[in-house]
């Protein structure tokens, strides 16, 4: 990808960007909450009152989709959906590289919900118990074909995490740097600048165009889906840990649905 | 109209071969389909995901008109279902930037 995408400006030798930008979204997050809650307050004001919001808006979807016993695992989801959407914004500022912008980050937040949501449910339901949950509410001779189907789609969820979140923000950033690379010096901007009449004319124009394209329309729906895609990954991630907490003989209709 | 059709057909495949043919490159003939199959797949692939989009918002606003107390609840299921199609397109994507990007494959 780096054919058509700028570099970030601040680059450490030696150090892949992304892991650059990976620490620098871990100190962001650290330092605002640090200094959110060095000085807590019964009556919140400033940035203490803006992360509490957005704790509560967390625990109101969690209450929504797990119940209140899924509160356990705010700490998981919280962070998880904390990190991600600030990689994601971090993709849209010039100059910095967005760390969910690369394979290896998106991958590493699948894998850590997908060996937790199973740590949870074999925690929870006892690692038999867990085990007999794959093989659905079938009749005897069916059940190990539904084992493995079952398997290969649980295998299935870590591998849709990952390149849905990936090829999201690639997309995106592929789109802007292609409308940046037409619009920019070597393109429309250049063509004005060039000194000749029609390049003024036609070069002029269209760059006005492209630029009030992308300021009104492209960066506003990049933002819209930086946090579409942070929600939907802390979504789905709330409905495989309630999917493995749930009791297999409860609910033998719902245990049939698969979310890849 | 089916004659012009394969012709064009012979031309697209025909081109990138006598291209190369008489570059006489060590790229293989096979990068310059990558490029096709990349923009063919991604358009075929957007276009099918966008009707299954299209069906699933257009039964979630109708849901919605009917049912306005529940609208949150359909909203969340339909972003979730968004999220599950257009993943599919996504995979699409990834391959395209494999055969865009991805130099280590040997193609020839």
């Amino acid at each position: 990808m780096e054919a058509i995408e700028h570099p970030p400006i601040f680059r450490l030798p030696g150090i892949p960007d992304h892991v650059t930008y990976t620490w620098l979204a871990m100190v962001i997050l650290a330092v605002m909450t640090f200094v959110a809650s060095r000085n807590l307050q019964l009556v919140p004001r400033g940035l203490q009152n803006f992360l509490e919001v957005v704790l509560e808006q967390f625990q109101s979807m969690i209450d929504d989709v797990m119940g209140h016993e899924g509160r356990r695992y705010l700490p998981l989801i919280a962070t998880l959906g904390l990190f991600i959407l600030t990689g994601n914004l971090m993709g849209l500022v010039p100059g910095l590289a967005g760390p969910t912008g690369n394979l290896n980050t998106t991958a590493a937040c699948a894998l850590v919900v997908f060996l937790a949501y199973h740590w949870i449910g074999a925690r929870k339901q006892g690692v038999l118990a867990y085990l007999k949950h794959f093989a659905g509410p079938v009749p005897l001779p069916l059940k190990p074909l539904m084992f493995v189907i079952e398997v290969i789609s649980h295998l299935a969820r870590p591998l849709s995490l990952t390149l849905r979140l990936f090829g999201n923000m690639v997309g995106g950033h592929i789109l802007l740097a292609v409308i940046f690379l037409l619009m920019g010096l070597d393109g429309l901007i250049g063509w004005a600048l060039s000194g000749s009449v029609v390049g003024a004319v036609v070069g002029g124009i269209g760059g006005l165009v492209t630029i009030v394209f992308t300021v009104g329309f492209l960066y506003p729906l990049k933002i819209l889906v930086a946090f579409l895609q942070a929600f939907i990954f802390v979504m789905l991630t709330m409905l495989y840990i309630s999917g493995a907490i749930e009791e297999a003989d409860h609910h033998p209709s719902t245990t049939s649905r698969s979310h890849v | 109209m089916r004659r012009s059709l394969i012709l064009v057909g012979v031309a697209v495949l025909a081109f990138p071969t006598a291209a190369l043919a008489a570059d006489g490159g060590t790229g293989g003939w096979i990068a310059p389909f990558a490029v096709i199959a990349a923009g063919i797949g991604m358009a075929i692939a957007a276009g099918l995901c966008g009707l299954g989009q299209g069906r699933a918002v257009a039964s979630a606003v109708d849901a919605m008109a009917r049912q306005p107390g529940a609208a949150a609840r359909i909203q969340t299921a339909m972003i979730i279902g968004l999220a599950l199609i257009e993943s599919l397109a996504i995979y699409t994507l990834v391959i395209a930037l494999i055969l865009l990007f991805v130099k280590g494959i040997n193609f020839a």
